[in-house]
């Protein structure tokens, strides 16, 4: 079973932080606006916040792990709701690699797996090196093309 | 090259006339009574609006092209920035014809070719000719046909239009009769037809949460006419008061408030079942199911007209849909998904027999797809516990939502939402006796759901992904759900069918079996090049 790259930590923990960030400036706005919360209130919170977004992204990047299996991609993943999928090589319709602003300064990309699917059961494979992530979209045209029966759709 | 009926430059001019006179219409307005500013020079935009609109409406007609070529289906749109398109036939779903009561009277149509994939209709011909609107379904079912068997027969890639038809001599599918079976272009057979009992039985007892709407648009509609007190209407409240609503809304007491929210509740369900019944008639009025070589086509409808062709092969799952109504009176429906976008409310999933007896409608099932009849094993006792324990929450809340309202308000009898606990019981076990499952030999077979019981059943060859979930709740039971994605135009993944809250080991043997026979079924279809679907399911 393959990880990820471990600076994925980094973009998910600064994704936190903002989502922590926007959290202070909505309970300031509140404090100015609507009712007084106590500054110690707020500190609490947005600590809180944070340190449940950096336990966020470690926990999630232990838990991430995926296969090139025999007939399928294979992915673990997912704090809350864990989730084992298998999208076998068959059903592959087409195999992005994709590098965010925020990824490519920290030398990351991501390789998405379409299939013919609901929309958001595309699967989404973060933190590869580039060359990784290109070389997995590579097996996987390979394979899909490979193993292209007949037509699913 | 074809273009669309002559009439739809008409009505495409009106459409667009009318934007491009409303919107400086709306911007004088807007700028008079808002922004304060002489609106007079604006003024005169609005005969150019018009002008413009209606050029834009006719050029658009003339702009807009479709042919039907051996392979491709071609359509070019577009005034300024053209657009043309080919639809490879073995890509198209299906294709639906629809009639407005105007079209009707003079005789038009709309087609839409739907292909997988893609949020939207790939090609909407608004307005061609009812006989042309039944020409192009035929040779486009004709043509997908021919595709399919190319690869065998080489000669199949002789020129098709030698023996094209002019469509004045056969108005109808109905009246074809063509000898080269092998096409797929035959006079339909009637597989089903909805009878007016079933109409009316499946009038009554389905419940469209969609006709939600309609009870609202009615007093829009009617709006200001006895709308007394601002944004609630008078009748509202005079209908509550005989149960103990308030006289006013001005300073009413929570309980008399609370009175009125049940009363307009109630009135507003009675309403919406009714519409949704009127609807449902009105929809499905005359629905007829038949097939013509390997495509079901269907038609329905009493004021719009619905037909269409769903290619057999192109039919991903099949589900028995039964809501308790229904079961008391032992009817239920089956739907079929494709992975097209359908003309039913958006989605993929379609009616292919509206409502008949339940044994039938089994059977039908079973016929369709082949399944042996299933044997359903239903998830661990354990599952039942979990939803008790969800249920008890959800009434928890409405109960500590009560002690809230009690305490900022005179409402104090919040000890009486406490009653919600009895439904606490009932309402786990009936989530828990509907659950079940099935692994065949080339099937699965889901059921969940009390008020919507879906009964799908999934041949292997057509799964797309499986996933098996596990929530932090399900790891401390030992617990997982097995969803299994088929090809589809849903946009979310927790519509497609679940297994839920089936132990861990069986939920991964069940993941290793579907993606197995996935592959040995692949194998198989690659060799005998079998449909797995019997078209002929009554």
């Amino acid at each position: 079973m393959e990880t990820l790259h471990p600076r994925i930590r980094l973009i998910w923990i600064a994704r936190g932080a903002i989502a922590a960030v926007v959290l202070a400036v909505a309970l300031v706005a509140l404090d100015q606006w609507r009712v007084t919360v106590p500054a110690l209130a707020i500190a609490a919170a947005v600590a809180v916040a944070l340190v449940l977004a950096v336990g966020y992204a470690v926990r999630r990047y232990q838990v991430w792990r995926f296969e090139l299996q025999d007939d399928a991609l294979y992915l673990e993943r997912g704090v809350v709701t864990f989730v084992e999928t298998a999208v076998p090589f068959v059903r592959v319709q087409h195999v992005d690699t994709q590098f965010g602003p925020i990824e490519r300064v920290l030398g990351l990309s991501s390789v998405v797996v379409y299939t013919a699917g609901s929309r958001n059961a595309d699967v989404r494979i973060p933190g590869l090196t580039p060359d990784r992530a290109r070389s997995l979209q590579e097996t996987l045209r390979e394979l899909a093309v490979e193993s292209e029966g007949e037509d699913a759709v | 090259m074809n273009r669309l009926h002559p009439l739809s430059a008409v009505t495409l001019a009106l459409q667009h006339g009318a934007t491009g006179f409303s919107v400086p219409v709306l911007l004088v307005g807007l700028g008079s009574s808002v922004l304060d500013i002489d609106t007079g020079p604006l003024l005169a935009l609005v005969p150019i609006g018009l002008v413009a609109g209606v050029g834009y409406g006719i050029a658009y007609y003339y702009r807009f092209t479709y042919e039907v070529t051996a392979s491709t289906f071609d359509v070019s749109s577009g005034v300024f920035s053209r657009r043309s398109r080919e639809i490879p036939y073995r890509r198209i779903q299906n294709v639906d014809i629809s009639q407005g009561l105007f079209q009707r009277v003079v005789g038009l149509a709309v087609v839409s070719i739907e292909t997988a994939g893609g949020g939207d209709t790939e090609a909407t011909l608004r307005f061609v000719s009812e006989d042309e609107a039944e020409r192009l379904r035929s040779d486009i079912r004709r043509l997908t046909a021919a595709t399919g068997t190319s690869t065998a027969d080489p000669e199949s890639d002789r020129p098709v239009f030698d023996d094209s038809t002019p469509s004045t001599a056969e108005p109808t599918a109905a009246e074809r009769t063509r000898e080269d079976r092998s096409r797929g272009d035959v006079a339909p057979t009637l597989l089903f037809d909805l009878e007016t009992r079933e109409l009316l039985l499946y009038a009554v007892t389905s419940f469209r949460w969609g006709a939600a709407v309609f009870p609202i648009a009615i007093l829009v509609f009617l709006g200001g006419a006895d709308s007394g007190s601002g944004l609630v209407p008078a009748f509202v409240i005079d209908a509550a008061r005989p149960f103990g609503g308030p006289e006013t809304l001005e300073g009413a007491a929570v309980g008399p408030l609370l009175v009125l929210a049940a009363v307009t509740a109630v009135q507003w369900s009675v309403f919406t079942y009714v519409s949704s019944a009127i609807y449902t008639v009105a929809n499905y009025y005359g629905f007829r199911l038949g097939h013509a070589g390997e495509d079901f086509v269907y038609e329905r409808g009493l004021v719009q007209r619905y037909s269409g062709s769903i290619p057999v092969e192109k039919v991903q799952s099949v589900s028995v849909t039964e809501n308790p109504l229904q079961r008391l009176v032992g009817y239920a429906g089956l739907r079929v998904e494709t992975a097209g976008y359908g003309p039913d409310s958006g989605s993929s999933n379609q009616s292919a027999v509206p409502l008949a007896g339940t044994d039938r409608v089994y059977r039908f099932a079973e016929t369709l797809t082949g399944v042996e009849t299933p044997e359903f094993r239903s998830p661990p006792r354990l599952a039942r516990r979990r939803y008790f324990v969800r249920y008890s929450i959800v009434a928890a809340v409405i109960v500590a939502a009560a002690i809230g309202l009690a305490r900022v308000s005179t409402f104090d009898r919040w000890y009486l939402t406490a009653v919600v606990f009895v439904a606490v019981p009932p309402a786990a076990h009936l989530k828990y006796v509907n659950l079940g499952y099935f692994v065949g030999a080339d099937h699965l077979v889901i059921r969940s759901g009390f008020w919507n019981r879906q009964t799908t059943v999934i041949p292997y060859y057509r799964i797309q992904t499986v996933s098996t979930r596990r929530s932090v709740f399900q790891r401390r039971l030992g617990l997982a759900s097995l969803a299994v994605d088929t090809a589809s135009s849903r946009t979310f993944s927790w519509g497609s069918p679940t297994i839920y809250d089936i132990d861990l080991e069986t939920a991964r043997e069940i993941h290793d079996t579907g993606r197995e026979r996935l592959q040995s079924a692949l194998r198989e279809r690659a060799r005998t090049d079998d449909l797995g679907l019997s078209v002929d399911f009554t």
